[in-house]
């Protein structure tokens, strides 16, 4: 088959969804698909021109190319997966969330603006209106297709996938940190787990992933504190770095807002290791197992601080926990054979 | 419940609108969760009783939380002392403009001009409606020689008053119809709100009038008094009367120039015949208004307000004169004797006589009035307030359809010849309407 895949991105940034969309489409190829990734450029400010930016993809035609007809189209992302196609699948990795989930919270920003509202309004009849037109419609994960039943009142079904180099993770032997996986951000919560420290009766060490950025003034402020030596930021990470601290780790710290998908899950249950998580957290809590294969806080200061302080005590019982981890992945039978599987028929 | 935006002059605000706001706000806040956004320096206590009041900066108003408002309601009038800073934020935030003035003209030369002192915007306020006409009117107007009435009616610039807007309040549909300034946003024509006084106090005003000895009758003039208010007319038609012995006017209010009205009345004869009695109190003015046989409340040129006094003098059961213009058109033809303004002295006079000749049907057409009241509840109002708002809300993508329809125009006309263009235009037209309003369903 001849498959686009339809997704937007920022220029000159990359993350997660770029990742997924690469991997899926080595997915397809090595299915036997010929495969091809458009890339719709997406600018989110200011609101006022975003409805510029869905009439854009709107006015796409990708039912052919070049005489052959492209016969299925992948959409991922707002607002690439509006693009009309006659056999178009969405799986959904998230929609603009800052008009959802994030409305009102500070990540959001929408909200910031004077026609906030108006905008947010109309991103959502867009998608009511025009998600359905596709022929099946598939979430990045329970948190996403919650969402978006919640929201926009259409069905859809989770669709797990595994994350890039799903085989290479392993395990070790658990050193003394728990590791916080990146990038810094107010969503993923950091500064969360740095407050946690403060409460903490144990010895307690967090390594991070990624540099403090605006974290850099609370994380003076963690200095104040006398806890400056069991905060470390380990700036950019390698592919191969990332690894060897998930192997090494007492345990993973996770705890975002009301995450998509959270790929630090699942790499920690690659790497046998426990995670801490929140109970607002989204897609890591249909991972993790509350003192099975983690622990489940709430997002205070206090919570996180208990949780971290019942591993950091209980060594043995985080490990008996990150094995217990890395057998539920196992069953859970994610697999990129299977996302392919059901993206195309 | 909706979470509600209320931007509107407070009291102690001498504006109609904060009185208006009295009669809605009570009944408003029992259902709904309301903020009363304000940039006056004072609002008074009862005020702060109804609702939360918050205090906001027109230049930088706190987006976050007026975005959390489910609508924001925004109350504009000509009056630019009060409106400028809900203006401001309306324009950029959409919500439903009420609107207490038609003609807004005044408004806008106002805050652009006098206050603002920029002519441009003003100009391209005028073009943006009106095209080359209107800027070219503009620019006479702001080098001078032309007058403020006749822009007004002329170029009532009710649109730019709305062109944001998810929604739009009046309370005469007929009045917004005649200024041909129809908005692209819905429309709904409320009764203006006004609680009448229970019945039982009533019947006590109509034995107090009753009991008034006459003739001579009372003539009331009442409320602001200003120059639209035809006193000039109404002296003249009645200094012409040979009857006028027969009637007493009173002129309560505060008057616009009071030297030249009083010297006007002494040059027509008229010192026995008409007094003067400048601002009531609220006591004063129940004495007045139920001592009273017959109100006369004229405006021309209007600016297509709403008359809380007329609705005032209704309660008292007052029969009344009005101007056959603007608000004043919707009003119960048997419940009011119309004036034309091109006839005003004959029209005035014509009334006064057919008073003399037969009071019993004035006094009908009071009581007529007064039932018509029964239309204008502050609940009902609120009632169809709420449901229209809820309606807007859910129209509210249109107003992004409508800004992308209007890049998308202005950009196609750049590259586009016109030949190849019906393709792009009628499938950008129906993608507009599929995105944005639903029509796929619909």
């Amino acid at each position: 088959m001849k498959i686009l895949i339809a997704t937007s991105g920022v220029p000159f940034m990359r993350g997660d969804a770029e990742i997924l969309a690469g991997n899926l489409l080595e997915a397809l190829s090595e299915a036997g698909h010929e495969g091809e990734l458009a890339v719709i450029p997406f600018k989110d400010y200011p609101p006022g021109r975003i409805p510029d930016q869905i009439l854009a993809c709107r006015l796409l035609d990708l039912t052919e190319t070049c005489g052959v007809r492209i016969d299925r189209l992948i959409g991922l992302k707002f607002p690439a997966y509006l693009i009309p196609h006659p056999s178009k699948v969405i799986w959904l990795l998230h929609q603009h969330r800052a008009a959802y989930e994030l409305w009102d919270h500070p990540a959001g920003g929408l909200i910031e603006c004077p026609d906030g509202s108006v905008i947010r309004d109309a991103i959502r009849q867009a998608d009511r209106e025009l998600i359905l037109e596709a022929k099946a419609v598939y979430g990045l994960s329970q948190s996403v297709s919650g969402r978006l039943r919640r929201y926009s009142g259409i069905a859809s079904e989770p669709l797990y996938h595994p994350p890039a180099n799903a085989p290479l993770f392993y395990k070790s032997a658990a050193a003394d940190y728990f590791f916080f996986p990146g990038p810094v951000s107010s969503v993923n919560r950091q500064w969360l787990a740095i407050q946690a420290l403060a409460q903490c009766r144990e010895r307690v060490r967090i390594r991070f992933a990624g540099e403090p950025g605006s974290l850099a003034q609370q994380a003076k402020s963690a200095n104040k504190l006398k806890f400056s030596d069991r905060v470390e930021w380990l700036g950019m990470l390698s592919e191969d770095q990332k690894r060897d601290l998930y192997a090494n780790c007492l345990g993973v710290i996770f705890p975002p807002v009301d995450e998509d998908y959270g790929y630090a899950t699942l790499e920690a249950m690659l790497s046998s290791k426990p995670v801490i998580t929140s109970s607002d957290s989204g897609g890591p809590l249909e991972f993790v197992l509350d003192r099975q294969t983690g622990l489940v806080a709430h997002s205070t200061p206090e919570s996180l601080a208990e949780a971290m302080d019942t591993l950091w005590a209980e060594r043995g019982c985080a490990a008996v926990m990150g094995e217990a981890g890395r057998a539920h992945y196992r069953d859970l039978h994610i697999s990129w054979a299977n996302v392919v599987e059901k993206l195309l028929c | 419940m909706l979470k509600i935006n209320w931007f509107s002059p407070l009291l102690p605000a001498r504006s109609g609108v904060a009185h208006y706001a009295m009669q809605v706000l009570p009944v408003l806040a029992r259902s709904h969760d309301v903020v009363l956004w304000t940039d006056q320096d004072q609002v008074s206590p009862e005020v702060h009783e109804i609702a939360r009041v918050a205090r906001y900066d027109p230049a930088a108003p706190p987006w976050r939380e007026i975005n959390n408002g489910a609508i924001s309601f925004y109350h504009l009038g000509n009056q630019r002392d009060f409106h400028a800073g809900i203006w401001q934020v309306g324009v950029q935030h959409p919500g439903i403009v009420v609107l207490h003035d038609l003609c807004l003209h005044d408004f806008f030369f106002m805050l652009s001009v006098r206050h603002g002192k920029d002519r441009a915007a003003y100009c391209s306020a005028m073009e943006r409606w009106y095209g080359q006409e209107g800027r070219q009117s503009a620019e006479a107007y702001c080098a001078g020689g032309v007058s403020a009435e006749s822009m007004a009616q002329k170029f009532p610039l009710t649109r730019e008053a709305v062109r944001n807007a998810l929604g739009v309040v009046t309370h005469s549909i007929r009045a917004l119809e005649e200024l041909n300034e129809t908005p692209a946003c819905p429309v709904a024509a409320l009764d203006f709100p006004y609680a009448a006084a229970a019945e039982s106090r009533y019947r006590v005003w109509r034995a107090v009038r009753d009991g008034v000895p006459h003739p001579p009758y009372r003539l009331m003039v009442f409320g602001y008094l200003n120059r639209n208010r035809r006193l000039g007319p109404l002296l003249e038609a009645l200094a012409g009367m040979p009857e006028r012995e027969q009637f007493r006017l009173e002129m309560c209010g505060q008057l616009w120039d009071e030297s030249h009205i009083r010297d006007r009345i002494e040059r027509l004869g008229l010192s026995s015949a008409v007094s003067l009695h400048g601002f009531l109190s609220g006591d004063q003015v129940e004495q007045k208004l139920s001592t009273a046989h017959l109100a006369i409340n004229l405006r021309y040129p209007s600016m297509g307000e709403a008359s809380l006094s007329q609705l005032q003098f209704w309660d008292y059961g007052l029969p009344t004169l009005v101007t056959h213009t603007g608000w004043y058109v919707s009003l119960p033809e048997d419940a009011t004797a119309f004036v034309r303004p091109e006839y005003e002295i004959a029209d005035i006079q014509a009334h006064l006589r057919a008073f003399l000749a037969d009071p019993g049907a004035f006094r009908a057409m009071g009581e007529r009035g007064r039932n018509s009241l029964k239309n204008h509840g502050p609940e009902r109002y609120v009632d169809a307030m709420t449901r229209f708002a809820a309606e807007a809300l859910r129209l509210s993508p249109r107003v992004s359809a409508l800004a992308l329809a209007g890049r998308v125009g202005s950009d196609l006309r750049e590259w586009l010849p016109v030949a190849a263009s019906p393709y792009l235009l009628e499938r950008a037209s129906k993608e507009i309407c599929t995105i944005l309003e639903g029509r796929r369903r619909g």
